[in-house]
């Protein structure tokens, strides 16, 4: 049987005193080299979900494990989301002074490689994504499909065992929506990743092996 | 890509703001090192004084204020057996002309103190003539020569001498009979001080040891005087004090504004990167690496402007050693310990006003500062 890598047990999430409930009592099983999906209208809840799964945020009730072992008590959140975890954002979140080459090698100052280890690796990651005449390009001078990739080459910048996308393809257009797609589940299968995907596009739940829909905080279909 | 390098970039992402910051602490260093680099410089001179005429040892009134000694302390002061010699002189800045103010010092003719004067042109005053001799600075500024006469506070004087002193306060200033100057300051017979010079110190006793011992021998014969080593004195005199009050205080005020556009900058720059800190820590860096960016920041705003204010400041001290009134104690060369002084004033000041910033973006939230907008 696949090992459970990350485990949502009873989650929920709260703000505002109580008074908004985001998630209400989800339980969410991700295996290692799995691909997931997770669907649902707006404010539904799947972001927060995803923040709590990527070690951003902690529940308010239940717990978040990894490898069964719980996040609040026994990590180091900062280290577990630099070494374990690769984000790719909506927004790109690319810094603007950096160059795509730079941006990429930002995850890497939390780990051992040295100047030169973390350019050579920065600009591999790049190569692969197809973007080796860019190197040296501003985001403001890339265009969003080719920021999106520099965002998920810096997002494997550290190895990590889990890619979690939070809504991936929401600024792209179909074209480069499909590209995206295409190189996450690339990416997914060679490295043998657990992909999770936040998306609100049928087309894109329906691609992923699993798909978990969550409505009003809860999921409603797995 | 470096820690430094991001720092850098930060910088420049802003470059009106980081330039006008950077001119806000140059103004606070240029003043702190043209200030307390005068300051220093006449507290030198001063020393140089004591040093050049073989002072040991100045006797002063034991207040702050109101040092006027009665000359006949003098007996008193050369029966302490270590006391080779004890000269009565009295100091006064005075209007020699409506733009130029000089120090004057009152020395008896016999004043071993005159020994140490080189006199390129002339001879020594005498005691009851109404006679000048002028440092060569000051006669320059004045344009006068051996021969000609000086009104002083109203009473006319001879131009006896042009000398080259040990000290640029005594170049740029002049010398004349302790009467003379005692009836025009009208001190009667009081004296600013006595200059003792001791006799050298038996062997197998330190200079220091004997030099103490003075002190007491002195201090008991004369109660409410207060013998004071030259090095001391140099330091410690009334003029020398305003001016390192004065200079630091209003060096502080200055280095103070300076702070607070560092603060300022760090504070806007920071909030405007809330989303970058939000990515930041989204990736993993932690909370110290991204408050050790942060104070990177600051601290070359720091640096740079201090490096800037280094360059005002000496634009400054050259400027005052070139004016008549200031020629004689500023000196345009900054030493390098008062630079590295300035510059670790700047860093540190950097990396105080960068610290609450500092904090502030460390402790965000991720998911709090990626949905700022």
């Amino acid at each position: 049987m696949t090992e459970c890598l990350l485990e949502a047990k009873g989650v929920t999430k709260s703000y505002d005193d109580g008074r908004i409930q985001a998630l209400r009592g989800v339980d969410v099983q991700i295996k290692a080299g799995e691909f997931v999906a997770i669907s649902g209208p707006s404010g539904s809840g799947k972001s927060t979900l995803l923040h709590l799964l990527g070690g951003l945020d902690l529940p308010t009730g239940g717990e978040i494990r990894f490898k069964g072992t719980s996040l609040a008590n026994s990590f180091d959140l900062d280290q577990f989301r630099s070494r374990r975890i690769g984000f790719v954002f909506q927004s790109f979140h690319l810094l603007p002074t950096l160059r795509a080459l730079e941006n990429v090698q930002i995850p890497m100052f939390e780990g051992k490689l040295g100047i030169h280890q973390r350019r050579d690796k920065a600009e591999a990651l790049l190569r692969e994504m197809g973007l080796e005449h860019r190197l040296h390009q501003y985001p403001n001078q890339l265009s969003a499909g080719e920021r999106q990739r520099v965002a998920i080459a810096r997002s494997l910048a550290n190895d990590p065992e889990i890619l979690l996308a939070d809504e991936p393809t929401g600024n792209l257009d179909s074209e480069n929506s499909v590209k995206i797609m295409v190189i996450l589940e690339r990416i997914q299968k060679q490295r043998n990743m657990a992909l999770i995907i936040v998306t609100h596009e049928e087309e894109i739940a329906r691609s992923a092996l699993r798909n978990i829909h969550i409505r009003d905080g809860r999921i409603s279909s797995q | 890509m470096t820690l430094l390098s991001i720092a850098l970039r930060n910088i420049l992402r802003r470059r009106l703001r980081t330039a006008l910051t950077l001119c806000g602490v140059a103004v606070g260093i240029a003043a702190f090192v043209a200030l307390v680099g005068f300051s220093k410089s006449f507290e030198k001179e001063w020393l140089k004084i004591y040093q050049s005429s073989g002072t040991d040892l100045a006797v002063v009134q034991k207040t702050f204020l109101n040092t006027s000694v009665d000359e006949s302390a003098g007996d008193k002061i050369r029966t302490v057996p270590e006391v080779a010699d004890a000269v009565p002189m009295v100091l006064n800045l005075m209007d020699l002309t409506p733009e130029v103010n000089a120090l004057v010092y009152g020395f008896p003719e016999t004043s071993f103190e005159l020994d140490s004067l080189k006199i390129l042109q002339g001879r020594r005053f005498h005691d009851d003539a109404p006679e000048v001799m002028l440092g060569e600075i000051l006669a320059d500024n004045l344009g006068k020569k051996v021969g000609d006469p000086l009104d002083i506070e109203g009473r006319s004087f001879l131009v006896v001498a042009v000398f080259r002193g040990g000290s640029a306060l005594e170049t740029g200033g002049a010398l004349m009979p302790i009467r003379q100057l005692q009836n025009l300051a009208d001190l009667g017979r009081k004296a600013t001080a006595f200059h003792v010079r001791l006799k050298p110190a038996p062997a197998g006793v330190s200079t220091d040891e004997y030099v103490q011992k003075a002190r007491r021998d002195i201090e008991a014969a004369l109660p409410g005087l207060k013998a004071v080593p030259a090095g001391e004195r140099a330091s410690n005199n009334q003029l020398v004090v305003l001016a390192r009050s004065t200079a630091w205080g209003t060096s502080f005020i200055a280095l103070f504004v300076g702070a607070l556009g560092i603060a300022n900058t760090m504070a806007m720059s920071v909030f405007e990167r809330t989303k970058d800190i939000g990515v930041l820590r989204a990736l993993g860096w932690k909370r110290w690496r991204i408050m050790k960016l942060i104070l990177i920041e600051s601290g070359i705003l720091g640096l740079f402007g201090g490096v800037l204010g280094l360059a005002g400041g000496w634009v400054a001290l050259r400027v005052l050693a070139s004016l008549p009134v200031t020629a004689s104690l500023a000196s345009a060369n900054i030493p390098l310990s008062h630079a590295a002084e300035a510059l670790s004033i700047a860093i540190l000041i950097g990396l105080a006003a960068g610290f609450i910033p500092a904090y502030r973006g460390a402790r965000l939230s991720p998911v709090e500062a990626l949905r700022h907008d």
